[in-house]
């Protein structure tokens, strides 16, 4: 069988019609929260201060899209990973990664901008990473793979360990759920948001650091 | 010219040595290995692993299986050692009276008293007089904060907190003023509310002062001198953590109970005594020693000691095809040793240190399993195969060809399930002991007391040192000294302690600090092998001096250790008695004492015989 671009537009509403049925799964990613209050700081600089972790986002993070694949809200996230830095009693900075929206190399460009070495990318479905700047970017410290099973406690948690990294501590890994049933059940709304992602880069702009307000 | 083999089968590792013996009788040592043993060290199963080690052994070497003219066994003496560990003391609060833990990130600073009061009550009914307030996990911290700011602008006087979540710093960087709040309280709901408490933060690095001094309390809640007696282990329990919550209670109290863990029965020189498990380790040796040497040892039934020596009843009656009855425990060694354990009444899922009795037991039997194993391989291999002598004096047979060693002149055998100890005078006379106690015991009090619960983690910390992986190009052996990397070390290892084994650095799965895992480590080994050592020589030294006795040589597999040789050194250098570790035939180290000893007396024999 030939795959043309029609049959997997065709496959994919297919599959969120489904889910719409299903528990109205698909109605509420993407979209359906008030957008995150951005302030633009200017170019993303390099940090020097020991007791910072920075936080990588995507350019349609909490404005074109606003609410993780399961459908919690951008604003939350945000205000989750910084309560579980600030706890830890470190600082937090936000960039806007234009180039990628390659959570790896996204939580890279953050560790490699942190001061302490240590930064976290969340993209706008969910997925996220906990990355230090002298590894390779496909590696990491920790990964949060299945974004379907990212809650707003996981997020706390990513936080406080990042925070954690960064003051020397050996934090316990943040534990993971795994779902065998997770990916067949998101993995085309996973690809529709991550292509709708996509369109919101500029490869030739720079990062940009942003305050936030919660 | 013909060629044996000399097989050492040992809990852990099975040893074989072969050389070459010249028609002139003398012989020539030609290869030697060590693989591990397969099985419990005398069954049948061994086999298996003699033939592999014979196989890696004859593989450096021109030679086949065939082209040996005898396999000698060692005589083991059917020893077998298990481990077993009773707590004996846990702590318990009543009625919810204190709560003293340490949350990683407690907010605010200072001291605070008041009646405690729930955060919803706060609009409704606020009291006249200062406050505590308490809040379960399902506020969110700004909705606490909201809370807790518009209480402290209108009337009420709010001197403390306590939380359910993890949100202690984030509600004190928002409040308007600032007050001590302890956080990550478990059980939140079992606080009583209406009571006089007392909230206390110490800044970072320090240790709360007020609440674990019994008079700063008595003057907090203005006891007479009756109920400061009684807070005094409240205070105590509260020494040295960095956030602490006394509540006064009518009957509140904090105590360490003895839990009963049965009696053991030592008998010997006709003579039968009892010692309680929960007088601890120190009264169970004394009364051991009182009645030296043991001849059976009864633990009480449904305890754990109990259930370890049925246990190893049971795994020798097999072993020897003998009735239960007639196995009988030889020795035991009893440490004192420390387990963490859930404080019973916590509110914050608190641990504290309980008291524990680690024993480990031997038991011994007359009957030589050796022998159906010398059948077996006998079959499986078609050379002939006997056992060639007791263990002990081939220990010595071998460990005499380390070079600068002659009789007189003690073995000492660091094992994994018992500590073995020989000795040879001038006159060739051999004696030797056997003492329960050894690395598997080494390695259950690491379990223990770090509180594991895994016993292959506490066996990698046993055997390798530690450091700590500041960076990805560097880490921090537990000595300070400091490496560096060329290449980047793996993702996994980042901000870890780390165990340094021969293939690199392997990070441990553990939120304990480097030196307390050190300090756990070394004194397990302390405990068990150097005073193991100092009993075991006492009673083979020429009338129990260890000073007559001038040289002594470690072998078997826990000599290998990083720093176990050099504790039993430090201990014996008081003694004088010269202490090192062996080097069989000048190149084998502490290893194949037993095989090498074998073929030397079988060449002896020869001798005589001919």
């Amino acid at each position: 069988m030939k795959i043309t671009e029609d049959i997997v537009r065709e496959v994919i509403l297919e599959v969120l019609r489904d889910l719409a049925g299903n528990g109205g799964l698909g109605s509420s990613a993407g979209k359906a929260s008030a957008p995150v209050e951005f302030k633009l700081i200017g170019p993303a600089k390099q940090g020097v201060d020991k007791n910072e972790v920075v936080i990588a986002i995507p350019p349609a993070f909490g404005t074109a899209m606003t609410s993780t694949i399961i459908g919690i809200p951008h604003q939350q996230v945000l205000r989750e990973i910084l309560a579980g830095i600030e706890e830890e009693g470190l600082k937090a900075r936000i960039i806007k990664v234009n180039r990628t929206v390659d959570v790896a190399f996204m939580s890279h460009d953050a560790a490699k901008l942190s001061g302490s070495g240590i930064g976290i990318g969340v993209q706008s479905r969910g997925t996220a990473v906990i990355h230090q700047k002298d590894l390779k970017p496909l590696q990491n410290l920790e990964l949060f793979s299945q974004s379907p099973l990212l809650d707003l406690a996981t997020f706390r948690a990513m936080g406080r360990n990042a925070a954690k990294y960064a003051k020397g501590d050996s934090p316990r890994p943040v534990p993971v759920r795994n779902d065998p049933m997770a990916r067949p059940r998101y993995q085309g709304l996973a690809a529709l948001l991550y292509n709708k992602e996509v369109q919101y880069l500029n490869p030739d702009k720079p990062p940009e650091e942003v305050a936030v307000r919660l | 010219m013909s060629y044996i083999a000399g097989v050492d089968v040992g809990n852990n590792t099975t040893e074989v040595a072969v050389g070459e013996v010249s028609p002139d009788g003398k012989a020539y040592f030609i290869s030697s290995a060590t693989v591990r043993t397969v099985g419990i060290k005398g069954t049948i199963q061994n086999a298996m692993g003699v033939i592999e080690g014979l196989d890696t052994a004859l593989m450096a070497t021109p030679l086949k299986r065939k082209d040996l003219s005898l396999i000698l066994l060692n005589e083991a003496t059917p020893v077998i050692g298990d481990v077993a560990m009773e707590t004996i003391t846990e702590t318990v609060i009543t009625e919810s009276a204190m709560i003293g833990h340490n949350p990683g990130t407690p907010g605010g600073e200072g001291l605070g008293t008041g009646i405690t009061i729930r955060l919803e009550s706060l609009d409704s009914k606020v009291p006249g007089v200062p406050c505590i307030v308490v809040v379960p996990g399902n506020n969110d911290f700004q909705n606490v904060v909201a809370r807790l700011n518009r209480s402290m602008m209108g009337n009420a006087r709010i001197a403390g907190a306590i939380l359910q979540n993890d949100d202690g710093v984030l509600v004190a960087n928002r409040l308007s003023m600032r007050i001590p709040i302890v956080d990550e309280v478990e059980f939140i709901d079992r606080i009583p509310i209406g009571m006089p408490a007392a909230v206390e933060v110490a800044a970072p690095g320090r240790s709360i002062e007020k609440l674990s001094n019994p008079y700063d309390i008595a003057t907090l809640f203005d006891l007479g001198p009756e109920e400061t007696r009684k807070i005094v282990p409240i205070a105590r329990a509260l020494t040295g953590v960095r956030s602490a919550v006394v509540i006064k209670t009518p009957m509140g109290d904090i105590q360490k109970r003895s839990i009963p863990a049965g009696k053991l029965v030592l008998m010997g020189r006709g003579r039968r005594v009892e010692a309680q498990v929960e007088e601890g380790a120190d009264a169970i040796m004394a009364k051991a020693d009182e009645i030296s040497p043991l001849e059976e040892i009864l633990g009480e039934p449904g305890t754990n000691v109990g259930g370890m020596f049925e246990h190893m009843r049971k795994i020798m009656a097999e072993l020897t095809d003998q009735p239960v009855r007639s196995v009988s425990v030889r020795d035991i060694l009893a440490v004192e040793t420390f387990k963490p354990q859930k404080v019973v009444g916590s509110l914050a899922g608190e641990y504290s240190l309980g008291n524990a009795v680690g024993l480990a037991a031997m038991v011994e039997t007359h009957k030589l399993p050796m022998m159906r194993l010398a059948a077996k391989i006998d079959e499986e291999t078609m050379v002939p195969c006997c056992v060639g002598g007791v263990e002990a004096e081939m220990a010595i047979l071998g460990a005499l060809t380390t070079p600068g060693a002659t009789a007189p002149f003690a073995i000492l055998d660091l094992g994994g399930g018992s500590t073995d100890a020989a000795i040879i005078d001038r006159d060739g006379n051999i004696q030797s002991i056997h003492l329960a106690g050894a690395g598997e015991m080494v390695t259950l009090l690491i379990d223990t007391e770090l509180g594991l619960d895994d016993r292959e983690l506490a066996e990698q910390i046993k055997r390798h040192p530690l450091a700590k992986v500041e960076s990805l190009f560097h880490i921090r052996h537990e000595d300070g000294s400091v490496q560096f990397f060329e290449e980047p070390l793996a993702p996994k290892l980042f901000g870890r302690v780390a165990v340094i084994t021969e293939n690199g650095p392997k990070p441990l799965d553990l939120d304990v600090p480097l030196e307390k895992i050190v300090s756990v480590r070394r004194q397990a080994k302390h405990k068990v092998f150097v005073s193991n050592t100092l009993r075991a020589l006492k009673r083979i030294a020429p009338a129990g001096n260890i000073r007559l006795i001038n040289f002594l040589a470690l072998v078997g597999g826990s000599a290998l250790d990083f720093e176990i040789p050099k504790m039993i050194s430090d201990s014996l250098f008081e003694f004088g008695v010269v202490t090192g570790r062996a080097n069989v035939r000048g190149t084998e180290g502490p290893r194949n004492a037993v095989a090498t000893g074998l073929i030397l007396a079988q060449v002896e024999r020869g001798k005589k015989n001919r």
